[in-house]
């Protein structure tokens, strides 16, 4: 797949504060890739500085084939118009209706009238907001306001789209939608790139996850090529036996994890689940042990930035 | 590249947005309109504003320990006169419906409690001395309020004009009798002249009538407006001339300078929400932005102008509808109200919060106001104030609105009216490009960091 958006070793410090160290980041057509780190990691300062807003101190960055940071010019006006920016907050004129706030933005997008209006009445429909086109913002619940959000930001159809948090604050049912949404833009040929706190969507839903921790990147690939890299292939596997585990299996390694007086579970941890899960199943049965439940402990995204990052995405 | 699309597109958003919001559209035209309501019912007293009323009485206290004919007699005289409203005791009520006169201890009291501005004490001995030229007359006592200066200078000269109406035959009788102790007794024919004098000056038609402006006394006044001269029709000629569109100019623009502070935080509260963030991430540019704005402003500034003074005119008899004043005041509301358009988004750009901003703009405007004029005529100002008027928009616009409806030549044409106001306009117009490329300076802030 070509790379549609890369930046690399990106500096930025605004004063005293160093926001960007170095980070990099690859964004290859079609994909959906998410950007991950903890608070004042430097994500938004990323897609700010691509989004044009924020101007490096140092690094490249390449927007479908342009230069943004040395060429000059109509070639980078014409780029950055191929870019969809969807803003953190809620960026919408509460007075404003949502068809009337989508058809300033799409204005000031400049986009042609007669496409203007077919693409209002696209919006409204991917947003599935038609039905309140004519109210006033002010009184859409938090889901719907993102949802607008996000359609303001992308009504030109752009090629490459920057989400900042887009379903920060929202309930998981409206979440769900918007990642509907997004999935949709991702089928109309768009890429995507994302900030997100939402570790087990952004694992279930993006291509690719970029971690990026005081102000680089820290690791980036698929969720299993992260998992290999970071906790590897080993797993935590929990046995849950009838009665009193034999005294063999503890003194063997094994460690009690629990009980509530008619099973007991025993945990250890593998390192070649396929190699050594039978081996350690058939150890129990000849050891007297009667198995009632076998649990493998799955690798999650939020194990793999803690091992990163070494503390909570929230931190 | 300036974008025409991208502008209208600003214009339309501000609109919408002051559309929808109702407090926002009365702060904008209904509340000038009531303060400037209040303004010109205040001002139209002093002026007259064509109908009878003239500026309030002086509630005067008298206090007449002499309590003779002749101090009787002045007493009335001072309550016939029109700017005073003389009280000699308190009010009847049904428990005392014969109150006693005030004594010397009542004037003081109530003067200093506020119930009246000033007081008048008659000594005793007072008419025994009326008109002495000798120095040697008993001095009326002027108890005054210190916070009401007008009150003390006008009961001053009133004194001396009671005097000459309440008793010329007394006056002259006083006259007489030191004529003869300095200069020799009188003939018997110029005695017998004097006594069938007497009469005719106790009818006190010796007094003679006031004038519009004045009062009789030694000498003879009549008040001329320098606005009714060239007037033929003796009843416009008597006519008051209402002095609202000189205090309306200055209240307007005062209105109009917060109105335009206060919109130009919109700009701030859109950095607030995130919207700004959004527009300049889109085709727009920071200069389309402000110019938008300020245009969007700069719009309904005028509308705000034009509404108080068409209210002005049907309401407080303003003189608008001639087409010098028409055109003048249309020239000047525009670049009024492109500066203080302009001046509203300078100050946005310069403050970082809403509040700083509205205490910012409070302390601004009402500087500019009171050194331009709007809160005090300017002819009352020491020169040094009237020169700093000139770094006000106040100042500048004050004058422009003057020259339409109050210092204008009704005989000059309409471009001859038009050329005086070049130099208001011109500086006006001036200060509108200063103030939007300082904003837009400032503005650097709010793009690419």
């Amino acid at each position: 797949m070509t790379s549609v958006l890369t930046v690399t070793s990106a500096e930025k410090s605004f004063g005293e504060t160093r926001a960007l160290a170095g980070a990099g980041v690859e964004l290859r057509r079609g994909e959906w890739l998410a950007l991950l780190g903890p608070n004042g990691a430097g994500k938004t300062t990323l897609v700010r500085s691509i989004a044009g807003r924020v101007r490096l101190d140092a690094g490249e960055i390449t927007l479908l084939g342009t230069r943004l940071d040395t060429t000059s010019g109509d070639a980078v006006r014409a780029a950055r118009g191929k870019l969809g920016v969807v803003p953190q907050e809620v960026a919408l004129y509460p007075k404003l209706t949502a068809r009337e706030n989508l058809t300033v933005f799409g204005e000031l997008l400049d986009i042609s009238r007669p496409t203007l209006a077919e693409r209002v009445a696209w919006a409204l429909d991917w947003t599935a907001l038609g039905d309140r086109a004519d109210e006033p913002v002010e009184r859409f619940s938090g889901g719907m306001k993102r949802r607008l959000n996000i359609a303001c930001g992308v009504l030109h159809a752009p090629e490459v789209v920057l989400l900042d948090e887009p379903t920060v604050g929202v309930d998981p049912q409206s979440r769900e939608r918007i990642w509907q949404m997004l999935e949709q833009l991702r089928q109309d040929g768009a890429s995507l790139l994302l900030t997100t706190h939402q570790l087990d969507e952004a694992q279930q839903v993006c291509d690719r996850i970029v971690i990026i921790d005081h102000g680089r990147d820290v690791a980036a690939g698929t969720f299993d090529e992260l998992v290999r890299q970071t906790i590897g292939s080993g797993r935590r596997v929990s046995v849950v036996l009838e009665g009193e585990p034999p005294a063999a299996l503890l003194e063997a390694g094994l460690e009690a994890a629990g009980g509530d007086g008619t099973s007991e579970t025993l945990a250890v941890r593998v390192e070649d689940i396929g190699e050594e899960l039978p081996e350690l199943l058939a150890r129990i049965k000849a050891e007297g042990g009667r198995i009632t439940d076998v649990h493998v402990e799955v690798p999650t995204l939020q194990a793999v930035f803690i091992h990163l990052t070494g503390r909570e995405l929230r931190e | 590249m300036i974008r025409t699309r991208t502008i209208r597109t600003i214009v339309k958003i501000n609109w919408l947005y002051l559309k929808r919001d109702v407090v926002a559209l009365g702060l904008t035209f209904v509340l000038p309109l009531i303060f400037f309501s209040i303004f010109a019912v205040i001002f139209s007293g002093f002026g007259g504003g064509g109908s009878d009323a003239g500026p309030p009485a002086i509630d005067l206290l008298v206090v007449d320990l002499d309590s003779t004919e002749t101090s009787r007699r002045y007493v009335a005289a001072l309550g016939k006169q029109e700017a005073l409203e003389i009280a000699t005791a308190p009010s009847p009520t049904e428990e005392v419906p014969e109150p006693a006169p005030y004594t010397l201890e009542d004037a003081r009291k109530r003067v200093r409690e506020g119930r009246f501005p000033v007081a008048v004490v008659l000594p005793p001995g007072f008419g025994a001395t009326l008109g002495a030229f000798a120095g040697d007359s008993e001095p009326v006592e002027l108890i005054y309020d210190a916070s009401n200066p007008i009150a003390r200078h006008s009961v001053s000269g009133l004194l001396q004009a009671a005097a000459m109406t309440a008793g010329p035959d007394l006056l002259m009788k006083q006259g007489l009798g030191q004529l003869e102790e300095f200069g020799g007794p009188l003939t018997d024919q110029q005695r017998r002249a004097v006594e069938e004098a007497e009469g005719y000056f106790q009818s006190g038609e010796a007094a003679g009538a006031a004038g519009p402006g004045g009062a009789a006394g030694l000498v003879a006044v009549e008040a001329v407006d320098v606005r009714t001269f060239d007037v033929e029709d003796p009843e416009e000629k008597k006519r008051k001339r209402s002095i609202v569109p000189y205090q309306a100019a200055g209240i307007g623009v005062m209105f109009l300078l917060f109105s335009m502070a206060g919109a130009g935080g919109a700009l701030l509260d859109e950095e607030e929400s995130g919207v700004l963030e959004r527009v300049l991430l889109s085709h727009a540019s920071m200069t389309q932005l402000l110019l938008g704005k300020w245009l969007f402003y700069g719009v309904v500034g005028f509308a705000q102008v034009v509404l108080m003074f068409v209210w002005g005119a049907l309401v407080f008899d303003i003189e608008l509808w001639t087409p010098n004043r028409l055109a003048g005041f249309t020239a000047m509301a525009i670049v009024t109200a492109a500066a203080a358009a302009a001046f509203g988004i300078v100050l946005a750009t310069l403050c970082r919060t809403r509040s700083q901003l509205s205490g910012m703009s409070t302390i601004v405007i009402l500087i500019m106001s009171a050194l331009g004029g709007s809160m005090v005529p300017k002819f009352v100002m020491p020169d040094f104030m009237n020169t700093t008027a000139l770094f006000t928009i106040n100042g500048w616009a004050l004058d422009g609105f003057l020259k339409v409806f109050w210092y204008d030549d009704p005989a000059a044409s309409l471009p001859r009216a038009l050329l005086t106001l070049a130099p208001q306009v011109a500086v006006l117009a001036l200060m509108t490009v200063t103030f939007l490329t300082v904003a837009r300076w400032l503005a650097r802030r709010w793009e690419t960091v």
